[in-house]
């Protein structure tokens, strides 16, 4: 009995699973298609295929040079939260515990200000004044910044205390390592998965944001996500093929940077 | 003697709480010394005082002639094994063991040597590339044990290492601990909330309540003959009586102590319906029946109720006694010489 009732649990698993990716990946699999479509009006699969659409996406440089600015500014973005998060998030999870309830207010800001209402208030606030960055990578830059902070902030304060870091620290310390050493050699071994993990959840948000930097630098820096709206209304079939070739390029880079961390990871311990 | 270790006026708050009250404690060169208490009595803070992780808010800690209350816990030369183990999950077993030499620059022979020599100590040889996730809780705690003498320190500190273990290992693993202090002579400082494990294993027990040390002396001492109601209380299932129950189940009372205790052991039950045997001088027989009765192995725990009381009473299980039902009529053996008098707390 119990035997047949653990099967079927089985197989209602299994069921929930095949729908659950049917789901995701349908409409990724239609992009997919379409994006390769010379016809496609009255017939299940498109008439005729082709390439033209890849051909041209290519051949546009502003197509790659949108790409390029997406990648680079995301990068610093992500870097920049990195180099500042880590050892903030660090310092108040292991010495300053009673600033954690504050930081968990700040931290939630940008969940409670939608993006016209954020962009409105930086434009207006960073358009004259002492800081003139208004149209410029800089403004991006920082609201990139302040969009992934939530995601930083917990990442890494949950890696921090998943690895029991502040006793570690201790036993590091109790062993004769200074705090600098314990935290290189013992604790940013052992916090470095949960970090990648946030910080390419980080990348992965910022490099599909589209309202901040539309309406912070639209008319400036083309950035893939404005490059896509604007030759989106172009032809569905252009469209397409950005779509899958940007979901690709994330796919890749991902997968670049998992492999990185784990050779970092590596490094390190030894 | 004079003293290894010595710890004077240690104070500690948290907020408005004070955790350490002017804590005073003086240990000899090779001694375990136990801090007993419940928890929150400030046992562990006053350990990671010593190791140098929680900085102390007033008073002295002197480490073979030479104060260390103003040194990092790096430079302390103190070990610490703590409750969680704190095992570094990137690091192999052997490497765990190394890291304090690593930190002081040992060539790497003189690590492999001493790790290969602390692995055989604790039987974990063959595990010398596993990963502490790869180790069941006890040997984990072998491998901290290992680490921590690794480098050789003047004192070793004990933060509740058992106290995540099962009775069985528990068990264990403490005789262990105790071997391997006494082959080192290594000055030892265990806590622990467990009053069997203090008794077993400590040359002197200290026990703690709300920031002080109330009582401190050898295990035997400590358990017969206990100064206050919060050591009777603590240390074993004593009965603690006030002065008015006192005279009620013996009559009259010798001194002025305002509350008394009694050993469960020291109070011994007859059958009513069987014939006592004659009564020795000292000893008087007052009328109870039984409340509950449960085994504790080697030992029936009764609930006695007798002059308005309810009284704790252990008898030997030897097998020949039989086990009394509830409400089972009894004959108590009291013995007045056996009725200890307890300090008011605090004096």
């Amino acid at each position: 009995m119990q035997a047949s009732g653990e099967r079927r649990a089985g197989w209602g698993h299994r069921t929930l699973m095949v729908v659950l990716l049917v789901y995701l990946f349908l409409p990724l699999l239609a992009t997919f298609i379409y994006a390769f479509a010379k016809d496609w009006q009255a017939t299940i699969l498109p008439e005729r295929w082709t390439l033209e659409w890849f051909g041209e996406m290519f051949t546009d440089v502003r197509f790659m040079d949108a790409l390029w600015k997406s990648l680079y500014l995301c990068l610093i973005s992500v870097a920049l939260s990195l180099v500042v998060m880590l050892p903030a998030v660090f310092i108040i999870t292991v010495y300053l515990p009673g600033l954690e309830s504050f930081m968990k207010g700040v931290v939630v800001l940008p969940y409670a200000v939608p993006g016209v209402v954020a962009a409105v208030g930086l434009i207006r606030a960073y358009s004259s004044g002492p800081i003139n960055i208004s149209g410029t990578a800089f403004i991006l830059i920082g609201a990139y910044f302040v969009i992934i902070l939530p995601y930083m902030y917990q990442g890494i304060r949950n890696s921090l205390l998943t690895v029991s870091a502040v006793e570690l620290l201790g036993a590091a310390e109790m062993l004769g390592a200074s705090r600098m050493k314990a935290f290189i050699t013992v604790i940013l071994p052992n916090i470095w998965p949960g970090v990648m993990t946030s910080t390419l959840l980080s990348f992965s948000v910022l490099f599909g944001e589209f309202v901040l930097t539309n309406m912070l630098v639209g008319g400036h820096i083309q950035t893939i996500q404005v490059y896509l709206m604007r030759r989106m209304n172009e032809s569905g079939h252009l469209a397409s093929a950005i779509a899958i070739s940007y979901f690709l390029f994330i796919l890749v880079l991902s997968m670049v940077l998992m492999q990185l961390g784990k050779k970092v990871n590596k490094g390190m311990s030894k | 003697m004079k003293p290894y270790l010595r710890l004077e006026g240690i104070r500690k708050q948290f907020g408005a709480n004070t955790v350490l009250n002017q804590v005073n404690l003086e240990i000899r060169e090779g001694e375990l010394v136990t801090l007993l208490g419940p928890s929150g009595c400030g046992k562990s803070t006053l350990l990671r005082c010593i190791a140098g992780l929680t900085e102390m808010d007033g008073g002295h800690i002197w480490l073979d002639n030479q104060s260390i209350a103003e040194l990092p816990p790096r430079s302390r030369e103190i070990g610490m094994v703590f409750q969680s183990y704190a095992l570094f999950p990137n690091l192999t077993v052997s490497e765990n063991i190394e890291y304090g030499m690593r930190m002081r620059k040992a060539s790497k022979e003189a690590r492999r040597q001493r790790s290969t020599e602390l692995l055989e100590l604790i039987d974990l040889v063959d595990k010398r590339d596993a990963y502490p996730q790869q180790l069941s809780g006890g040997q984990q705690q072998r491998v901290a044990l290992a680490r921590s003498l690794a480098v050789r320190p003047k004192v070793l500190l004990l933060d509740e290492p058992l106290s995540a273990l099962d009775a069985k290992i528990r068990k264990n693993l403490r005789s262990e601990i105790r071997e391997i202090q006494k082959k080192f002579n290594m000055t030892t400082i265990f806590v622990t909330h467990d009053q069997e494990e203090a008794l077993t294993l400590s040359d002197r027990v200290c026990l703690m309540n709300q920031g002080n040390i109330v009582q401190q002396g050898a295990p035997e001492e400590l358990y017969s003959a206990p100064r206050t109601e919060f050591v009777a209380r603590f240390m074993g299932s004593y009965n603690v009586l006030s002065r008015a129950e006192a005279l009620r189940l013996f009559g009259t009372v010798k001194g002025e102590a305002e509350s008394f205790a009694i050993r469960p052991e020291a109070l011994a039950l007859l059958d009513q319906e069987r014939e006592g045997t004659g009564l020795e001088s000292g000893k008087q027989i007052v009328q109870g029946t039984v409340h509950s009765a449960s085994i504790l192995g080697n030992v029936i725990r009764y609930a006695v109720d007798t002059a308005g009381l309810r009284l704790t009473v252990d008898q030997l299980n030897d097998g020949r006694s039989l086990r009394m039902e509830e409400n089972h009529p009894v004959k108590l053996v009291l013995d007045a010489t056996q009725l200890l008098h307890l300090e008011k707390e605090g004096a």
